[in-house]
């Protein structure tokens, strides 16, 4: 019975049963031991990049001050609304609501939903910038039901003056392509960076350096606490040379006109002003969702975007004068006591060329050439030196190359010579020309930056300085060598423009402090008569330039106002500069307490 | 009938007392010791995995494990053959339960497969199990050749099938694999020749070929392809895998800590609480907790063997080698899958896993297998 039911046997298979299920046991601790032992490393780092979220603290940008620490542009908290894709219940519920709140179109957030839909990686997606206290309140209410919006706390800079310092301080602008391909160390993709003026040109040091939070997140990218901070690096606040006051001063006398004003401190190229006009206001850069305010700015007339300051080039006119006077004088071709006589034209290789004064100047020494602004005195001068002289003492002023300022996109201008022609123009150069040149016309181009280092220079006693923006900055003075007794009498010449009573600038005479300078009036078309630029069409009309510095005995400040088709430089441009000298220099106090800073 | 055609002889009372109270002390305590330890670190690895969770994982799950003590103590007390005798009326019972759960059962975990009112039930397919052993060892122990034959395989086959099938479709397709290792675990202890077995196999090799190409659902598939290939889906049906393998690896040797564990605390690991509880385990305890959780069903295995070879009759031994085939194979599996050896399918843990009826099966299972031990002496 006992051996019929086979029990041994059974017994035997059981244990062999056994014995199998127990070495897969084995095993699979083999398995695991493979997995947490051998590989575990691995795993333990895939759960911690699992759990661990970096999110990145803005660096708070600069501030920029103006010379006396009055600040310029600033931080100010701004909202920013975004929508965590894993907390999305209902896409089109989530669009709908934000769109109401925002009282935006559907179609505006379209974009923003397919982002939210794509969205694989669980970082929340920007909806919209810059939400009222009012629209953050709504989105808070609303928590419980859409769990979804996050609003995020940011930095919006403020350009406190707008318009009045947009040229200088430019704006910001998300980072592109080519920027985080050459700085890659410096950028991140979604980063504001300066597109313009200081903001591009010292965006390293205004940028500061942006920290790093890592928090620990759940399987759906809920952030559950911080792990670790490494707290950001604020950039540096920088003080600019600018004087408010000046700045203010210049752009309010330039609103309404086309044109450019710099002023700056002969001494050692500090601006005190930049002002180019139309302006416009850079707040509406720091949305980055303001594509159609850009386009308006782009189509807008007079394109102001555009420094005229130093992004524009313009014939010099007669400012061109005072290379003239000071090369001619420090070569020999002129002494202070040569005369020529001034019938109203001349004629020269076959051509006549007028002088602006219908019926002449009569006998002109160079003290009155300059005063009167007579043009025949300069043709014969210029038809003495020749035009690769001319080029030689206008690049040694800094003309025709760029001034060294603090900005990017600097002309160069031009300064021609016979090389030139054959060059650019493959003829050789016509003497005719030459002629022209002599009083700032022909080819010859300049910015008004070069005009106001130029005249620095004068003022200075023959130091070319590199115009600059920030206080302290690197900005070498080079002595350029030029005869003291030639810039001396042309000086005396650029005082009588203005403090004689028949010179071209005597509309901007001051009382209490002496400017010297000298007007220029640029003809845009050419004329065969002596007409009114008034009268015609704006873009024929005239450029009016003048070129200025105070006081005389001790200059402390150089001032180059342009208008472009402003008409005469004595009628428009001049009244301009006086205003802004009486402006720096009040009656009531003396230049050196107003400079103190 | 079958009582009659085995030679048991009555318990006499004289003869019983000290034989009974021998048996007692010389049972295979090992076998209790792995349930109750494991148990427990199943609590702990339960209340660590639902520690975020807001309902009292915890506190349920104590009520079933002290159930499930009650019972086993129960069960001991029951003369196994009693049970095999209530097997078919047993049998009976858990098809009906089968049928009624596809009419009236709720939804658990995508499966029509859960019976009861409000949190009072569970799920048949789970105490099917112990019937299907119960009524098979009693079936196979009635022949006396020392191979089964084709037609106790047949029958076999059929009493494991209808069951299986009703389980599959709920469709709870894991559930149903499970009724497989008892028919295999019991056709190999009870002795099969080789050319059959042979046979066995190559049906059962098209038999899954047709199931996959016919018989599976698109997700079920896709499971399976994905185990196949896990890197290729991350973000669906691969991330389980690969959460529960970072889970693992992660915790190295020593582990992360109790309740430490990133993957389970942060909610990565899906399914931490039932299906993927051995993942929370290693991650928090490293493998240092791994090899002691599998060293436990080491020392169960062992025990259920040595009580099988020394078990009074056919039928015990059977009975045991079921019991142990059943439970092996859950355990060998959910640690399988936990690591990606094996395709995701909603296969529990013995004693770990969170989960009211199959705690209690797995209480019931040891019950029995120390209810053949008690009795090995009895008519020897």
């Amino acid at each position: 019975m006992i051996a019929r039911e086979y029990r041994d046997e059974l017994r035997a298979r059981a244990e062999r049963l056994m014995v199998l299920l127990s070495l897969a046991l084995v095993g699979l601790a083999i398995a695991f031991w493979s997995v947490q032992i051998m590989h575990g490393e691995r795993y333990r780092e895939l759960a911690e990049n699992n759990r661990l979220r970096r999110v990145p603290i803005e660096a708070p940008r600069g501030l920029v001050t103006d010379r006396h620490g009055r600040v310029l542009v600033e931080n100010v908290p701004s909202y920013n609304l975004l929508v965590d894709g894993s907390q999305v219940k209902n896409l089109e519920e989530t669009v709908r609501f934000a769109a109401q709140v925002l009282s935006w179109p559907a179609s505006e957030l379209a974009p923003a939903a397919q982002r939210i839909k794509k969205g694989a990686d669980y970082r929340p997606v920007l909806i919209a910038e810059n939400l009222s206290l009012a629209q953050v309140s709504r989105f808070g209410v609303a928590g419980a039901q859409h769990p979804e919006f996050e609003i995020e706390v940011g930095h919006q800079r403020i350009y406190r003056q707008g318009s009045v310092t947009a040229h200088v301080l430019g704006y910001l602008g998300e980072v592109n392509a080519s920027d985080l391909a050459t700085r890659p160390e410096l950028y991140e993709p979604g980063d504001l960076v300066g597109r313009k003026g200081i903001e591009a040109r010292y965006d390293p040091v205004l940028r500061g350096r942006d920290g790093e939070r890592l928090v620990v997140v759940d399987s759906r990218g809920r952030r559950l606490e911080e792990a670790s901070r490494k707290p950001a690096e604020p950039g540096s606040a920088m003080k600019l040379t600018l004087d408010l006051d000046l700045q203010q001063e210049a752009a309010r006398l330039l609103a309404d006109h086309v044109g450019a004003v710099v002023a700056l401190d002969p001494r050692n190229g500090e601006i005190l002003a930049l002002v180019s006009s139309p302006s416009y206001d850079p707040n509406v850069f720091a949305r980055r969702l303001a594509l159609e305010d850009w386009q308006k700015l782009i189509e807008a007339p007079h394109h102001p975007l555009h420094n005229r300051a130093l992004q524009s080039t313009y014939s010099p006119g007669s400012l061109f004068k005072i290379v003239m006077g000071v090369a001619g004088l420090a070569e020999g071709f002129v002494s202070p006591s040569d005369t020529v006589t001034c019938t109203g034209a001349t004629e020269f290789y076959g051509r006549r060329f007028r002088c602006w004064k219908r019926g002449g100047h009569g006998t002109v020494n160079l003290h009155e050439a300059i005063k009167y602004s007579c043009d025949t005195y300069f043709y014969r001068l210029g038809q003495r030196m020749g035009v690769d002289r001319i080029a030689k003492a206008s690049r040694l002023f800094g003309l025709g190359g760029p001034s060294g300022i603090d900005l990017a996109g600097e002309k160069n201008g031009l300064v021609p010579d016979s090389d030139w022609s054959l060059r650019a123009r493959g003829h050789p150069w016509y003497a005719g020309e030459t002629i022209s040149v002599s009083i700032g016309q022909g080819p010859v181009l300049t910015t008004p930056l070069q005009m106001a280092t130029l005249l620095a220079a004068v003022a200075n006693g023959g130091t070319r300085v590199t115009p600059h923006l920030v206080l302290g900055a690197e900005a070498p003075a080079k002595p350029l060598g030029v005869h003291r007794e030639a810039l001396a009498a042309v000086r005396r010449g650029l005082w009588a423009v203005v403090n004689e009573g028949d010179g071209t600038a005597r509309g901007a005479r001051l009382p209490h402090v002496e400017i010297a300078g000298k007007t220029g009036t640029v003809q845009v078309v050419s004329q065969a008569t002596w007409t009114d630029s008034d009268t015609l069409p704006f873009e024929q009309r005239d450029h009016a330039w003048f070129a200025s510095f105070a006081p005389f005995d001790d200059p402390t400040l150089v001032i180059v106002v342009f208008f472009e088709h402003g008409g005469k430089g004595s009628q428009a441009a001049a009244p301009v500069a006086k205003a802004l000298y009486e402006h720096f220099f009040p009656a009531d106090s003396t230049a050196v307490a107003h400079l103190g800073g | 009938m079958s009582t009659s055609s085995r030679p048991i002889q009555p318990l006499s009372p004289t003869s019983a007392a000290s034989p009974a109270l021998r048996a007692l002390v010389n049972l295979r305590w090992g076998l209790l010791l792995a349930v109750v330890l494991l148990a427990l670190i199943g609590l702990a690895t339960i209340q660590s995995a639902t520690a975020e969770m807001a309902t009292g994982f915890l506190a349920r799950q104590v009520f079933w494990v002290g159930l499930g003590l009650l019972l086993l103590l129960l069960v001991m007390a029951v003369d196994y053959r009693v049970l095999m005798d209530l097997s078919v009326a047993l049998y009976a019972i858990g098809l009906a339960g089968l049928v009624l759960v596809l009419m009236v059962g709720q939804m658990r975990g995508g499966a029509r497969s859960w019976l009861g009112i409000g949190s009072l039930g569970g799920q048949p397919s789970e105490l099917m199990k112990l019937a299907v052993v119960l009524a098979l060892a009693k079936y196979l122990s009635r022949t006396d050749q020392p191979f089964l034959g084709l037609k106790e395989i047949a029958v076999g086959g059929a009493i494991v099938s209808v069951p299986m099938l009703l389980t599959a479709v709920e469709p709870d397709l894991g559930g149903a694999m499970m009724f497989l290792p008892i028919l295999g675990g019991m056709i190999l202890v009870a002795g099969i020749r080789a050319k059959t077995l042979l046979a066995l196999l190559v049906i059962g090799a098209l038999a899954g070929a047709g199931l996959y190409f016919f018989g599976l659902k698109d997700y079920q598939r896709q499971r399976v392809l994905t185990f196949l290939e896990p890197g290729a889906d991350l973000q669906g049906s691969g991330y389980q895998v690969h959460q529960s393998k970072i889970a693992v690896g992660s915790g190295q040797l020593t582990g992360r800590g109790y309740r430490q564990g990133t993957q389970s605390q942060l909610r990565f690991l899906p399914e931490r609480h039932t299906d993927f509880i051995f993942a929370v385990l290693a991650e928090e305890w490293g493998f240092l907790g791994v090899a002691g959780v599998l060293g436990l069903y080491l020392l169960y295995f062992i025990n259920a063997a040595a009580i099988a070879a020394r078990a009074r009759d056919r039928a015990g031994i059977l009975l045991v080698a079921g019991l142990l085939s059943l439970f092996a194979a859950h355990v060998l599996y959910n640690t399988a899958m936990v690591i990606g050896l094996v395709p995701i399918t909603g296969i529990p843990l013995p004693f770990l896993s969170y989960g009211g009826s199959f705690a209690l099966v797995n209480f019931l299972t040891a019950g029995i297998i120390l209810s053949v031990d008690l009795r090995r002496h009895v008519n020897r």
